[in-house]
């Protein structure tokens, strides 16, 4: 992409955006609405957040759910949420779906871009930090995204995400554990929970597991900090600060890694850093009709088993 | 994309909308589009009057999902010959989706749109006559139903199952063909009792003919064909879906055959299972009965342990195999603390008619379980090769098993080195790309036209099972 053709995609986006800002966008041309503001990331953004009751693992089935595989796409020290408009101003990340993602991506850029996911319409951008083993950038095999509502949550309450929506879970500055309900790390499609990578048995690759939050302020794409218009919810209701209901994005970044975890590293730090970003670039109308027909129906439209197809 | 990416500017616009919470909801679908067919505009004003009750495509409505958004329950979608660029969802019980012809009524998902039809927690759908292929996910598929019907339907070049059934109860799956896909040409999962027939299909050039996870009790498999798949017909148990183990499937009178086709697309679990014609991978209490089974790298009719690495239940104790699939969602599950080994148990093997099955005809093998007490008998089957050797001698029906019958190691299957072999045997071809037989010209459903809608019915027809017999070898 050359940076003219960029340039006519943020006016362009930007011409939209104005429509929006009036009634509820933040004034902005960039993904973030806070320009560059950094210094306002809360210290401990998880705790902003809140956290789900419980990590959610076990057989798939039993709720409604819809599932994307996305492999791999790009590794670049860019943050489209964090960092717009400064390549190389972040600490390492690996994207899955959308295959443009980049700090100078715009709504309108991404929704132009091809995805590596499965599912042709999801254009999303899914990011997290790169995984190190011994300083050797590992290549993870794909991402795998499940939406479900929340844990007890009223399936039929749940609302696509907003074109638009911007978020991060996970603490990428954490010094101690987070919940394995926000971050975990697991082996192949297994159920246990981690705080800190397992030793895999060969050909069970590590995994790492982020949980998003599930409730939406109704008004903010984006916030200074990336955090305050998002929250989880807690036994089946989402806070009065943040009433909408919207899907709940437990992203798996899977790796062929396995065996002694002594020497892993996150490009954010430790391995305690484990975070991911989501900016909702899907098919809009595409994410709507999943969210109508398997979420808020409580149907089963598709899962995943850990297996290898061709 | 490129439909997509044409609509950029509407989406754009119409995302502003939603991005405000207006929750407008007046913006057509752009994942459908206009039939590119020759048949007469969709706003030419029809000769015939409208037949109460009956909807046609494109002369009434523009597109198939249209048709499906007007139906009411009882309705009859007629579509004509043509080809459809649509992700069909349905929602509403009891309607009846019909091509008028079933080879020229052509959905196709130019490897960009997920499923043919997708019956998302509707009940009483039935789909006939007509062609799904080169979607990304399935053809046809039903999920959270409490009947459904697929009838006269062809599945070709689909990235994930050709007809597809998931936690779905009170089915019939006839008359239908399905090839290409990587994992099952035909498959039922997640249901205890399913109440459900699969009668009169074909699955040929799939990773998998049959695959049923977890899917059993009243399922009935009869008078089909499975051949030139990776692998024939492989019912399996596993706890990353529910309602394990898989239970119950009956499979009566069918024509299985060359199941070692090297040149599919394929999962993992097809790799392991190539070159075996029946296959239970962890099932119990399976009755397969008066098949004609041949040509086979490795089994006929294997019963053979399914091993999870991932397991994210523990396995129910034998006491617990009658607990229907709705009582076992509600459970906790236990994490255990290493891998499952499901064992094929209690299954029936009788009055088949094998051949030229090169490891051998007829199996049972375990990864350290004892055979004999595993409850699997062989009777009355014509077969020349058995592993363990002396299989209907050690394995009788109708009495229990002996460790002292006689010596349950000759000849064992070492079922362990098909792990080795999935090494070595040929990968995965893409999906998109596989060499596959041309779209076969099939059997119209009779009447199409003319015949009245009959929804899908809770309760699968009866099968007279007894009165099935062997059925003969084909060229």
């Amino acid at each position: 992409m050359t940076p003219i053709r960029r340039a006519s995609r943020a006016l362009l986006v930007g011409s939209v955006l104005v429509v929006l800002a009036s009634a509820c966008a933040p004034d902005s041309s960039n993904l973030a609405g806070d320009g560059h503001d950094h210094s306002s990331m809360p210290v401990d953004p998880a705790r902003v957040m809140g956290a789900p009751d419980r990590p959610i693992a076990g057989p798939q089935g039993a709720v409604g759910q819809f599932v994307v595989e996305c492999p791999f796409s790009h590794a670049l020290p860019d943050d489209p949420i964090v960092y717009p408009g400064e390549p190389g101003a972040s600490h390492m990340h690996v994207f899955f779906g959308n295959t443009g993602a980049d700090a100078d991506s715009t709504l309108e850029s991404l929704l132009e871009d091809g995805t590596t996911c499965e599912q042709a319409l999801d254009t999303a951008s899914y990011w997290a930090p790169a995984l190190y083993h011994d300083d050797v950038m590992l290549v993870p095999e794909k991402s795998v995204a499940y939406y479900r509502a929340g844990l007890d949550v009223d399936p039929t309450e749940v609302v696509a995400f907003p074109a638009g929506l911007s978020m991060i879970a996970g603490d990428p500055a954490a010094t101690e554990p987070q919940p394995t309900s926000v971050v975990a790390w697991s082996c192949g499609s297994g159920a246990a929970r981690d705080e800190t990578p397992p030793s895999c048995p060969s050909g069970r690759g590590l995994r790492l597991d982020v949980t998003f939050p599930d409730c939406w302020d109704g008004e903010h794409l984006d916030v200074a900090g990336h955090r305050e218009h998002m929250r989880y919810s807690t036994t089946g209701q989402c806070p009065s600060s943040h009433p909408v209901h919207v899907p709940q994005l437990i992203f798996s970044v899977a790796y062929s890694f396995s065996g002694d975890p002594t020497g892993l590293k996150l490009a954010s730090g430790g391995v305690l850093t484990g975070h991911a970003d989501f900016v909702n670039s899907w098919d809009q109308d595409k994410l709507e009709d999943e969210v109508k027909y398997c979420l808020q129906r409580d149907v089963v439209c598709g899962v995943t088993s850990g297996r290898v197809s061709g | 994309m490129k439909l997509f990416r044409s609509l950029v500017g509407f989406c754009v616009l119409s995302v502003s909308m939603i991005a405000c919470g207006s929750g407008d909801d007046t913006a057509d679908t752009p994942s459908t589009e206009a039939p590119s067919t020759d048949a007469p505009a969709t706003d030419a004003p029809s000769t015939d009057a409208p037949t109460e009750g009956v909807l046609n495509v494109p002369a009434d409505y523009a597109t198939i999902q249209e048709a499906v958004d007007a139906a009411a329950e009882g309705d009859l979608i007629l579509i004509a010959p043509g080809t459809y660029n649509e992700a069909v969802q349905v929602t509403t019980d009891n309607i009846v989706i019909r091509g008028l012809d079933r080879n020229a009524v052509i959905m196709d998902g130019n490897f960009e749109l997920d499923n043919g039809f997708r019956v998302v927690g509707a009940s009483g759908v039935a789909i006939e006559n007509m062609t799904a292929m080169n979607y990304t996910k399935n053809g046809f598929f039903w999920t959270g139903s409490n009947s459904y019907r697929g009838s006269y339907l062809t599945a070709w070049r689909n990235g994930d199952y050709g007809i597809y059934a998931f936690d779905s109860v009170g089915g019939l799956l006839e008359h239908s063909y399905a090839a290409g896909s990587p994992d099952a040409g035909f498959y039922i999962g997640q249901c205890f009792p399913c109440d459900a027939v699969i009668r009169n299909v074909i699955a040929e050039h799939n990773g998998l003919g049959y695959s049923g996870t977890n899917a059993g009790g009243n399922l009935i498999i009869v008078n089909s064909v499975f051949r030139n798949n990776r692998a024939g017909i492989v019912p399996n148990s596993g706890s990353y879906e529910l309602c394990y183990p898989q239970r119950k499937t009956t499979i009566v009178g069918n024509l299985v055959y060359s199941n070692n086709q090297p040149d599919t697309p394929a999962i993992d679990v097809a790799i392991l299972a190539m070159g075996n014609g029946i296959l239970s991978a962890g099932g119990v209490q399976n009755i397969i009965e008066r098949n004609r089974v041949w040509d086979h790298d490795k089994t006929g009719i294997g019963l053979v342990p399914f091993l999870e690495e991932d397991a994210n239940d523990a396995i129910p104790s034998k006491d617990a195999w009658g607990t229907d699939c709705a009582t076992q969602k509600q459970q906790m599950p236990v994490i255990p603390d290493g891998p499952l080994l499901w064992d094929s148990q209690d299954t029936e093997v009788r009055g088949n008619v094998l051949e030229d099955n090169r490891r051998a005809d007829i199996a049972v093998g375990s990864a350290g379980s004892n055979l004999w007490e595993l409850g699997n008998c062989f009777e009355g089957n014509t077969f020349t090769t058995s592993a363990p050797l002396e299989l209907e001698t050690l394995a009788p029906c109708g009495s229990p098993l002996s460790e002292t019958a006689g010596d349950w190691l000759a000849g064992d299957l070492a079922v362990i080195t098909w792990l080795v072999d999935a090494e070595t045997a040929p990968p995965s071809v893409d999906w998109k790309i596989a060499s596959l037989p041309e779209l076969p010209q099939l059997e119209n459903m009779p009447e199409a036209a003319t015949a009245p809608a009959a929804p899908a019915s809770a309760t699968p027809p009866t099968v007279d099972l007894a009165a099935i017999t062997v059925p003969d070898k084909v060229s």
